[in-house]
């Protein structure tokens, strides 16, 4: 049985935990166990509930608490579940995005906030909906954001983001298991590497976390019209440096970059993309899709007119083909 | 800014004189002085006297028996038309989510039939027991749960954010602790306002520890304000004991820090949440400021849904993080059966009349749901209205 994305993001924190022996896991009720019959992983039960403690329903308590924690030399993750992914906005920007540099460079926050992002849901949406918060995370100073779209990646980029000194948001979207094989050893997915998943000419598709199925499923359908597109999954919203250089190269050799974004559209995290490739490539062109500005309906008929999937995502590349 | 102020002159002051909640007369309670004591009934006058002069003031008394079997139909509706809804999630297909209230309905009617039709309630994702006895519409209320064009919501919002600003509901909330902020700022609106409504929010044990609810206690405190804090204390934030992560077991003792007063009460006897509610409302209605009223009572399902439950069999057993022997333990103190126990024995209903509301609230089940499955889904352009006021914003998935 491939391992699933909770399963790999727990297979790293086990790994650091055994690694570090300070590591401590704060969370609410999104219980640190899972497997099947001959393997199976339970985080309280190796480490004890003082380094693996389920908490209030009290997400300052939990990303306050690991911030002051991490300052002090104990390496923190904070886990925070779905609905509650924007009430730590005000730590990590005014504290944990900040005092590195209004100390001098004196305070570290080494700690994880790993978010859970519910996508939208039919039947829920509404404030069961997180999507596009990666965005907001991204745009401040001071903060690393990754966001998996596969097992593997998510075990790596885990992995990566407890043994960054700087303070990191971990975005995990409820993703379909997809992608290369997860090891059992400890590996790194370097913040800021993106993935080239498909290798194309005709066009380039940017897109991360759940929009990457859809993407996958696009880029096969316009495979059978002749058109090879090439897509990039990001992997790091935050800093964009290290990712720039791969999507940028790319546009140069297709000359059109198609973006799908799982957040709603202005301020989108592949804006910021578009307009970096617009700087660096003369004459390129541009398209973007995302979730309108407005909340998630939960009724699916309204939510399935406004989501991008993949027949959309083909079109629009169909048509910034022929532009 | 046109559409500001067509809105500002639309709102209409509550008119004053209507004092009476739905089916309650004032006059018909029994009223006496000093403080009172939670969790105790007495319904007959002479042991009420005395119990007043001890305890306080012993508004049960004076329930009529109209009153007292509408409280009854109230529990029962909530409790056949919510165990429909396991039912119907059950049967598989069910357009949409349900965080059930089964268990808990003395609570819900207990405090809103002290409350006035003007008065508010903001209520958390365990709220249809809330809107039902505040009034709400079965049908509607059904009709939204599955996303039905002509849903309380019109079908955006479903089951976590049923709301009916003409019946004082504020709202269901998905996010915790948020009814509590609602109804403090509700109240001091009602401040600002200068009528004498009320504002009550009920928030489980998992809602007192973010920010919400400390901010909402301090303001309610430091300002008088007309709101009262309901926490439904069902022992568990999802599969988590509030006993294993709050230093504090008896809730209502939060409420000391901030100066305000906190009662605890035996949340599965409507008498008494009734009671106490009461007695809170007339406090925060003579401007004598909040109360925190920490409900002890058990749900019957799991957190969400329907795991561990059967269809035509009540409660959910086998669940990983509680014994099947603490929940029939709750069960056997089932507050409706308590309830109609009481009822007969009072004579205020005979065992045959208790049967037939029975039978009248089923049908009155089987006709909201007939009413919400036969109700039209949704537009699917109609996703994009309703971010504003006017207007629509535009798709971009093209
Ligand atoms: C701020 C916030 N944090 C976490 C959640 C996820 N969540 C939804 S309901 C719930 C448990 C609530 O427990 P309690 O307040 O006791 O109410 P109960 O479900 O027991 O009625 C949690 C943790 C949320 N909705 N909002
Ligand atoms: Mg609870």
């Amino acid at each position: 049985m491939p391992k699933s994305m909770g399963y790999a993001i727990l297979e790293a924190i086990q790994g650091e935990m055994r690694r570090d022996k300070l590591l401590t896991l704060f969370y609410e009720y999104q219980t640190p166990a899972a497997g099947w019959s001959n393997r199976s992983i339970n985080l309280e039960a190796e480490f004890g509930r003082t380094r693996v403690r389920f908490c209030a329903i009290d997400e300052e308590w939990i990303v306050g608490g690991a911030m002051g924690m991490s300052m002090t030399g104990v390496p923190a993750i904070a886990h925070i579940p779905s609905m509650a992914t924007f009430i730590p906005y005000e730590l990590m920007f005014n504290h944990a995005g900040k005092l590195r540099h209004m100390t001098g460079g004196q305070a570290a926050f080494p700690m994880v906030l790993w978010a859970d992002m519910a996508r939208r849901w039919a039947f829920q949406g509404g404030q069961h909906a997180d999507a596009g918060l990666e965005s907001s995370y991204a745009r401040l100073a001071g903060l690393k954001v990754v966001i998996p779209s596969t097992p593997y990646d998510a075990k790596g980029l885990m992995v990566s983001a407890i043994r960054d000194v700087d303070p990191v948001v971990y975005c995990q979207y409820p993703v379909p298991s997809a992608g290369p094989e997860v090891p059992d050893e400890p590996y790194t997915v370097p913040i800021g590497e993106p993935a080239i998943r498909t290798e194309g000419k005709d066009i380039t598709i940017v897109g991360y976390a759940p929009q990457t199925a859809e993407i996958a499923r696009a880029v096969e359908e316009l495979k059978k019209d002749g058109i090879s597109a090439e897509f990039i999954d990001p992997r790091t919203l935050a800093p964009l440096e290290g990712v720039m250089p791969t999507i940028i190269e790319s546009v140069k050799k297709t000359g059109r970059l198609l973006t799908s974004d799982e957040g709603s559209y202005t301020f989108c995290n592949c804006a910021e993309i578009i307009a970096r490739v617009a700087e660096a490539v003369p004459g390129a062109k541009f398209k973007r899709l995302a979730f309108p500005d407005a909340p998630a309906p939960g009724a699916p008929e309204m939510l399935n007119y406004m989501n991008v999937d993949a027949t959309r995502i083909a079109a629009a590349a169909r048509r910034l083909l022929k532009a | 800014m046109k559409s500001l102020t067509r809105r500002v002159s639309k709102i209409k002051t509550v008119p004053q004189k209507k004092r009476d909640g739905p089916g309650i007369s004032r006059r018909s309670f029994v009223k006496s002085l000093g403080g009172i004591g939670a969790g105790t009934v007495f319904l007959s006058t002479g042991i009420a006297k005395r119990a007043a002069a001890q305890y306080g003031p012993v508004y049960t008394d004076g329930l009529s028996a109209e009153q007292l079997t509408d409280m009854y139909t109230t529990m029962l509706k909530i409790r056949l038309w919510e165990t429909k809804i396991k039912d119907l999630i059950l049967a598989g297909g069910f357009r949409g989510v349900a965080h059930l209230y089964v268990g808990q309905e003395a609570i819900a009617v207990g405090v809103c039939s002290a409350l006035r039709k003007d008065d508010y309630i903001a209520s958390n994702h365990r709220g249809h027991g809330h809107l039902i006895a505040k009034g709400g519409d079965l049908g509607k209320m059904l009709a939204e749960i599955t996303h039905k064009a002509t849903g309380y919501c019109k079908g955006y919002g479903g089951s976590l954010h049923i709301t009916d600003i003409s019946l004082g509901i504020l709202g269901m909330n998905g996010v915790v602790g948020a009814a509590h902020l609602f109804a403090a700022g509700a109240a001091y609106g009602i401040k600002v306002k200068g009528t004498d409504q009320i504002a009550v929010s009920f928030g489980g044990d998992g809602s007192l520890q973010n920010s919400f609810f400390t901010s909402a206690a301090n303001a309610a405190s430091a300002w008088k304000l007309p709101w009262i804090a309901v926490i439904e204390n069902n022992a568990f934030q999802i599969w988590v004991r509030s006993s294993d992560v709050y230093g504090t077991q008896d809730l209502a003792r939060r409420a000391d820090g901030f100066g305000i007063e906190g009662r605890v009460v035996d949340g599965n006897d409507v008498l008494s949440v009734y009671n106490v509610a009461r007695y809170a409302v007339e406090k925060a209605r003579a401007g004598n400021g909040p109360t925190v009223i920490e409900c002890k009572t058990y749900r019957w399902y799991d957190h969400y849904g329907a795991g561990g439950a059967r269809i035509g069999v009540d409660g959910a057993f086998g669940l990983g993080y509680r014994s099947d022997r603490e929940l029939r333990d709750w069960m056997a103190k089932d507050p409706i059966v308590r309830f109609r126990k009481f009822l007969v024995s009072e004579k205020v209903l005979t065992e045959e009349r208790a049967e037939e509301i029975v039978a009248e609230v089923r049908q009155a089940v089987e006709d909201a749901a007939k009413f919400a499955e036969a109700q039209p889904v949704p537009k699917p352009e109609d996703g994009l209205l309703n971010v504003f006021a006017e207007g629509s914003v535009p798709l971009h998935n093209s």
